[in-house]
């Protein structure tokens, strides 16, 4: 950058860990919080601070919680028989903004990646299976993202689940809901085809 | 598809060139390091954003320039197109008739070419790897799903490849791969299959054309047939492939054959025989667009008559459909006498100055 100054240094690498944040865009942000007044940029660093500190994982559904168990885990109005593995707390986001889903939820905090050094002792499955083992769960709907290490994990999943003797469901992919066919990908059209139900 | 002129500023030795290729048969003539091959590079470059031999642009500007500049203007199907590429201190920026491209693969498929250089002989000769790499190049423009499937493929197989690596490999992780090698491979596998069905008959064709002796075939060698075995032989694999620490069984492992006189090229023919065998393929290939495209791609041949004796070169030139615009370069001042001498246009090269000859 163009003053030499290793505390801004930092703060702009801090902002390109950041998803999705290039170098440019962290310099952007670090010149923003730079030129804000000073309550205001201190009070971006309390609030990470806080909630960084408040928040732990649910001991339940490894889901981000302030409260353990966590809101949905405790909210006695949730079909406790179905729960949906996700790959990362956004996704239990998505889904809890969907609105229609009444289940419970688990995290498991990533997904197989050899050639990231993840492996299934990685994830966190064996809350999972112990929550499995407690018996009143009958179905587990496999949530993980459509990629290649999203496809594996679910297989792996429904091995280890099936062998319980539980049901095991995968979401549907396909195309987006008032999107023109036009704008689907070639993967995405041809596995909306493959998933397709009778009318 | 007619190319109806090239302009280029300081690309690689062309300072200032422009070239205005016949409808027909164009012959370029000039002495090595006359900038030949060079003319030909920036007609590819303009048609598909990339150079045959590099992948580093910061190679093409002439010696000091920090800037290049190449237009192309053709004929489709009776409408005009025109590529411009400038290349700037590290940027390029393309426009198709006038208007800036936000892709670059938007600009593929506008000005179809089909290139021919000494290189492409690895076809022929090299491993098995060189012939694949032609597979996918060629399948993926042709069919969108067949790059997915390949990308697929490959992800899966170095995730599983990796599990191999491990001490003791965990067989049910090894077999959620397995899932994926095996629907993106069988898929790879069928798309390889149809290509070289279509692709073969044409090339034989166009080989009896230009060696009129010996035939050419060319076989499709899977590793894994039936496509839809390909799970149940990686199963099969399975203790093997932890012992030897890698996949070794799939499409990632097949070969193109390419026989002449029922015998492989690679290791029995001669260099004429290699080059007309690599020839016969790019013909074959300029054949497949026309199918598709109903309308014939212009085919750049370098230094192609070289190594060919007489007939072959003089059978060559008849091979190549009279509707298709064929840029040739050469060392040798030739003339196509003959029945054809009207079709042709000559030019020389010199010191990256081209002119035409009368
Ligand atoms: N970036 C560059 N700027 C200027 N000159 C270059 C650049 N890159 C390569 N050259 C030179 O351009 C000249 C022409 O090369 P080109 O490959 O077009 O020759 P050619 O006529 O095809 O020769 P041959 O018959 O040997 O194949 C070569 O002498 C080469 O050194
Ligand atoms: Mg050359
Ligand atoms: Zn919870």
């Amino acid at each position: 950058m163009f003053f030499n100054s290793p505390a801004v240094e930092r703060l702009v690498e801090a902002f390109r860990r950041l998803p999705g944040v290039g170098k440019r865009s962290a310099e952007r942000l670090a010149l923003h919080v730079l030129g804000s007044p000073e309550d205001e940029a201190l009070g971006l660093s309390e609030a990470i601070r806080e909630a960084r500190t408040r928040i732990r994982l649910c001991s339940e559904c490894c889901n981000l919680t302030e409260e353990d168990p966590c809101g949905v885990c405790s909210d006695g109005r949730r079909d406790r028989s179905v729960v949906c593995v996700v790959e990362r707390p956004s996704g239990a986001m998505a889904i809890e903004k969907g609105g229609s889903y009444r289940g419970l939820y688990h995290v498991l905090h990533g997904v197989l990646n050899p050639l990231e050094g993840i492996g299934p002792s990685e994830l966190r499955l064996e809350r999972l299976m112990k929550r499995l083992d407690a018996g009143s769960i009958h179905e587990v709907i496999v949530a993980t993202n459509a990629t290649a290490e999203g496809e594996a994990t679910a297989l792996y999943l429904a091995k280890l689940i099936g062998a319980r003797g539980l049901s095991v469901t995968r979401i549907a992919h396909g195309v987006p809901m008032g999107g023109g066919l036009e704008f689907a990908d070639d993967a995405t059209l041809s596995h909306a085809l493959q998933g397709r139900t009778r009318l | 598809m007619r190319l109806l002129s090239l302009h280029c500023r300081a690309f690689r030795s062309l300072s200032e060139t422009e070239f205005a290729p016949g409808p027909r048969l164009n012959i370029i003539h000039g002495g090595n390091a006359q900038g030949k091959t060079t003319v030909l590079e920036a007609i590819l470059y303009a048609a598909t954003s990339k150079s045959h031999r590099t992948n580093l642009d910061t190679e093409l500007p002439q010696y000091g320039a920090g800037a290049f500049h190449v237009r192309i203007q053709a004929q489709r199907g009776g409408h005009g197109v025109s590529i411009e590429a400038h290349w700037l201190n590290g940027t390029k920026r393309f426009k198709v008739n006038g208007i800036p491209q936000t892709r670059l693969s938007d600009v593929l498929g506008r000005v179809n070419v089909v290139f021919f250089s000494p290189e492409d002989i690895e076809l022929v000769k090299g491993g098995a790897a060189s012939r694949r790499r032609f597979l996918d190049m060629e399948i993926s423009q042709i069919h969108p799903g067949y790059l997915h499937a390949l990308q697929q493929y490959r992800l899966a197989l170095r995730q599983r490849n990796e599990l191999l690596r491990a001490d003791r490999p965990d067989p049910d992780l090894l077999a959620v791969w397995d899932v994926q090698l095996a629907e993106h491979g069988a898929a790879i596998i069928r798309l390889r299959g149809d290509y070289v069905a279509e692709l073969s008959r044409r090339a034989t064709e166009a080989y009896a054309r230009i060696a009129q002796a010996e035939p050419l075939t060319l076989v499709y060698q899977p590793d894994v047939l039936p496509a839809e075995d390909l799970g149940a032989v990686l199963a099969k694999m399975q203790a093997s492939d932890i012992k030897r620490r890698a996949t070794q069984r799939g499409p990632h492992r097949d070969d193109l054959d390419i026989l002449i006189a029922e015998r492989p090229a690679r290791s029995h023919a001669s260099q004429g025989q290699q080059k007309t065998a690599a020839l016969a393929v790019k013909l074959a290939e300029l054949e497949l667009v026309n199918a598709r495209a109903g309308e014939y791609p212009v085919l750049m041949l370098d230094e192609v008559l070289a190594e060919l004796d007489a007939h072959r070169a003089e059978h060559l030139l008849d091979a190549i459909p009279l509707e298709v615009q064929c840029i040739l370069t050469t060392t040798e001042q030739q003339r196509r006498p003959g029945r054809f001498e009207s079709d042709c246009a000559y030019f020389r090269i010199e010191g990256g100055r081209l002119e035409e000859e009368e």
